[in-house]
């Protein structure tokens, strides 16, 4: 991963000293390792950072006030990605993982991955194509992983480091914690935390320039 | 079977038992005493090495019994008792009353272990809506205690706090559920009210109050009151027995409340004593009655456990470790009755306060001299004395030898060819500010089963003080050290026996050869946990001059000359080289 990292991050520059003129930021060349340039729809209130890479052959549709954050990966080389409305999508996340368990061949009208609104995927965390859904208000916690076609319900919570096997089902309300434990969370605080989330959205508008037309 | 990078262990004399109980004021009448020892080889293999066998960077010295020290031998002493929650310091007068627990406001999670936060339950007030009231800036109450790692809160046991501090004395007077819990004095307040407004008769004995489930606190303070009481009307009858040793923690106290059980004793030899007193005593002891003295039923019904489980999901069960973490805390169930003692619902845990950790100073078992002490204050990391083994004795490090175009390349797996000679660089660090002879000795083979032939090239050999870097460099140009370099067999790209390999400003590299044996298991047999290792027994011994300390400098002040002392110390080591792998491994 840290290897892959390193390539990505190196490539832009290799571009840049071939386009001159434009400066080190607002660099418009694709970094060379994202691939195919997969179809988008974007809500126009999406704030999508430009250095955030989506790469596929099928379709990305991103809802309104949404925030992708820089070098954040959408990869929907298997199917199509979809993220509802009022997501987080933190740096270095991967959506639409293909593979820690080889590369995985979806149907021809199969999605990889379907975010509800309200989502929040937290720094590093992967979530791996197939099917997987992610329900309403659920955080996917720092640095965690959704194995592929999990289904997670409403308002669940991904703890920090922890792993969602594949296929499993996560009901509503569900804490997952520690090594693979589960409990319920009973503090009936998803109004307050969805207030929250739109609070830090319009924080995260002011501060992370959106380039949607990157990507369009 | 993974690789193994290699190690050096050392061996602290502690295991050797003779010479530890020996008062050892002179160390070097100690190893010559122990030369019988030095002819038997040390197995690292044996199962009492495990337990001698340490790294350098575990190991202590203490510098006036001039010897190796290890965790396992070392006496400690608490020096200062914290919690490393809150960083606070517990004086240790409050530890025995108030246990190893942090009583401020420092718990941990009962699900996960994760520590807590005091959070205020009321919502920071709308900004919009701020102009109106008055201004009551900051959270208010109540409280609660929340996990942000696996989302427990105390709002799932029912309780909340008034206040945001002091959270230890807040919680224990409070049941899961919030409902507030009588302290035994509170219970006897309400007693004597009880009884003063004439309900005495109404209320006792058939109190439905007084068949009150206790808790085990309250219970065990319920019975002591009681036995306590018993046991000062029972001997006050007695003659020549003080008030005094009445306390009911008394030994001679406790050895009389056991007399009064040994009544019907069957042991013989203690009938007739057993008899006399009990007999004595027996009209004026009796047992606990009634809860408030402390007598608890026990309760047969379990038909609420029961129902409740029924209504529960695996998810709401305590493991194991949670269970466990309950009891440790002394944390008494305050909820209800325990089932056989353990909570088995998670709605009946209680956080738990931060257990307190201690910083310990180290002495010398021998010479009860001071060998590590840090500094009292919680918050610093320093130490104001630290004798490390590793200022005192020379450190090794291993490495394969590879002289380029004569090594063939080493094997990808990195395990050892068996019956293929392979030659490792041991780099010996001096880290004394004078210069030290070093002895090496090992056994021709190692140890155990399978037996690798080991030849060390240069036993013997001096190592520079650890001198100063730039003196070092300024006198480089002296024929004398440039002398002392060339005569490494380096150079000649071959090691040569009876020569170095190599000699830096104070580390000397020399080149031992192995010859891995043939791990071949007959039968079904199973190989022992690390069999495969190649590992040398090596007898380390060295000896330098060092200016004389102690007692005989204060002594002779006027004398002014240098007293030079020769100092040696010699250690048997283990030198883990490398895995070996088998025939059919390496194809
Ligand atoms: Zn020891
Ligand atoms: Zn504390
Ligand atoms: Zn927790
Ligand atoms: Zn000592």
């Amino acid at each position: 991963m840290f290897a892959g990292e390193q390539a990505e991050l190196g490539k832009p520059s290799d571009t840049m000293s071939s386009s001159a003129t434009t400066a080190k930021r607002t660099s418009t060349v694709p970094p060379a390792s994202a691939g195919p340039k997969p179809p988008v729809s974007f809500s126009s209130s999406v704030t999508i950072a430009e250095l955030a890479v989506l790469t596929g052959t099928y379709p990305v549709a991103i809802g309104s006030e949404t925030v992708i954050h820089p070098r954040a990966r959408l990869e929907s080389l298997g199917g199509s990605i979809t993220i509802g409305r009022r997501c987080i999508i933190h740096e270095r996340t991967k959506i639409g993982y293909m593979g820690t368990e080889g590369k995985v061949v979806l149907d021809e009208d199969d999605r990889a991955v379907v975010l509800g609104d309200y989502v929040t995927v937290e720094v590093g965390a992967v979530v791996e194509a197939s099917g997987t859904i992610i329900g309403e208000g659920t955080v996917v916690g720092v640095g965690s992983r959704v194995g592929r076609g999990a289904v997670i319900g409403k308002y669940c919570t991904i703890a920090p480091q922890s792993e969602v096997p594949a296929g499993v089902t996560i009901p509503d309300h569900t804490v997952v914690y520690g090594e693979n434990k589960q409990r319920t969370d009973r503090r009936g605080v998803a109004a307050s935390m969805m207030k929250a989330q739109a609070q830090q959205i319009t924080n995260l508008r002011t501060k992370i320039p959106s380039n949607p037309a990157k990507f369009q | 079977m993974a690789p193994l990078s290699p190690y050096t262990y050392i061996q602290c004399p502690c295991s050797d038992a003779p010479s530890q109980a020996r008062p050892s004021e002179t160390p070097t009448r100690d190893i010559a005493a122990d030369q019988d020892d030095d002819d038997r080889t040390f197995d690292p293999r044996a199962p009492r090495s495990n337990y001698s066998l340490y790294p350098l960077e575990y190991l202590l010295y203490c510098e006036d019994c001039h010897q190796i020290r290890c965790p396992r031998c070392v006496a400690e002493e608490i020096v200062t008792y914290y919690c490393p929650s809150c960083l606070f310091e517990v004086p240790s007068s409050n530890l025995k009353s108030e246990g190893n627990r942090c009583t401020r406001s420092c718990f941990q999670c009962p699900v996960c272990i994760g520590p807590l936060q005091v959070t205020s339950l009321e919502t920071p007030p709308d900004p919009n809506l701020l102009a109106a009231d008055n201004t009551s800036s900051g959270p208010s109450g109540p409280y609660i205690l929340a996990c942000a790692y696996c989302h427990w809160s105390s709002i799932e046991i029912g309780i909340k706090f008034d206040k945001p501090n002091g959270i230890y004395s807040q919680l224990q007077k409070l049941r899961n559920g919030g409902q507030t819990r009588l302290t035994a004095k509170e219970r006897k307040d309400r007693r004597k009210e009880a009884m003063s407004t004439g309900s005495f008769a109404s209320t006792h004995p058939s109190n439905p109050g007084s068949d009150d489930v206790l808790d085990v606190e309250s219970q065990f303070e319920n019975l002591r009151t009681f036995y306590s009481h018993q046991l000062s009307e029972s001997t006050s009858a007695a003659p020549g027995l003080s008030m005094s040793d009445l306390g009911i923690s008394s030994p001679s106290s406790l050895a009389r409340l056991m007399n009064y059980y040994n009544v019907g004793s069957l042991d013989p030899s203690k009938k007739g004593l057993g008899n006399s007193r009990g007999r004595a005593r027996l009209g004026t002891f009796r047992e606990a009655l009634d809860t408030e003295e402390g007598l608890q039923l026990a309760q047969l019904d379990e038909s609420a456990s029961i129902s409740a489980f029924k209504a529960s999901t695996l998810s709401d069960l305590t493991t194991t470790s949670q269970r466990l973490s309950q009891a440790e805390s002394h944390l008494s169930n305050l909820v209800s009755p325990a089932l056989h003692g353990s909570s088995r619902l998670t709605s009946t845990l209680r956080p738990i306060p931060v257990l307190l950790r201690t910083k310990r100073s180290k002495r010398c078992p021998v010479c009860r001299h001071i060998i590590s002490k840090p500094e009292p204050k919680v918050a610093s990391t320093r130490f104001r004395i630290r004798l490390v083994a590793g200022s005192y004795i020379p450190a090794v490090s291993i490495r394969p030898l590879r002289v380029p175009g004569v090594t063939p390349p080493p094997p990808p797996d990195g395990l050892l060819r068996p019956l293929v000679p392979a030659q490792y660089l041991l780099t010996f660090t001096n880290p004394l500010f004078e210069p030290v002879k070093v002895t090496l000795a090992t056994p021709s083979t190692t140890p155990g089963r399978f037996a690798s032939k080991v030849t060390v090239l240069c036993p013997q050999f001096e190592i520079d003080a650890n001198t100063d870097v730039w003196d070092e460099a300024l006198k480089s140009g002296s024929s004398e050290t440039s002398r002392r370099r060339d005569e490494g067999s380096k150079a000649g790209g071959v090691a040569e026996v009876g020569k170095i390999w190599e000699r830096g400003r104070n580390w000397v590299s020399i080149v031992v050869e192995v010859v891995p044996a043939l791990i071949k298991t007959e039968g079904g047999e199973e190989l022992k946990e690390d069999e495969d290792v190649l590992e040398i027994p090596m007898f380390i011994r060295i000896e330098w001059e060092a200016d004389a300390t102690g007692a005989e400098v204060g002594a002779a002040p006027g004398t002014g000359k240098e007293v030079r002392e020769k100092r040696e110390l010699a250690y048997w080591s283990a030198l883990g080289i490398g895995r070996i792998g088998s025939l059919g491994q390496l194809g």
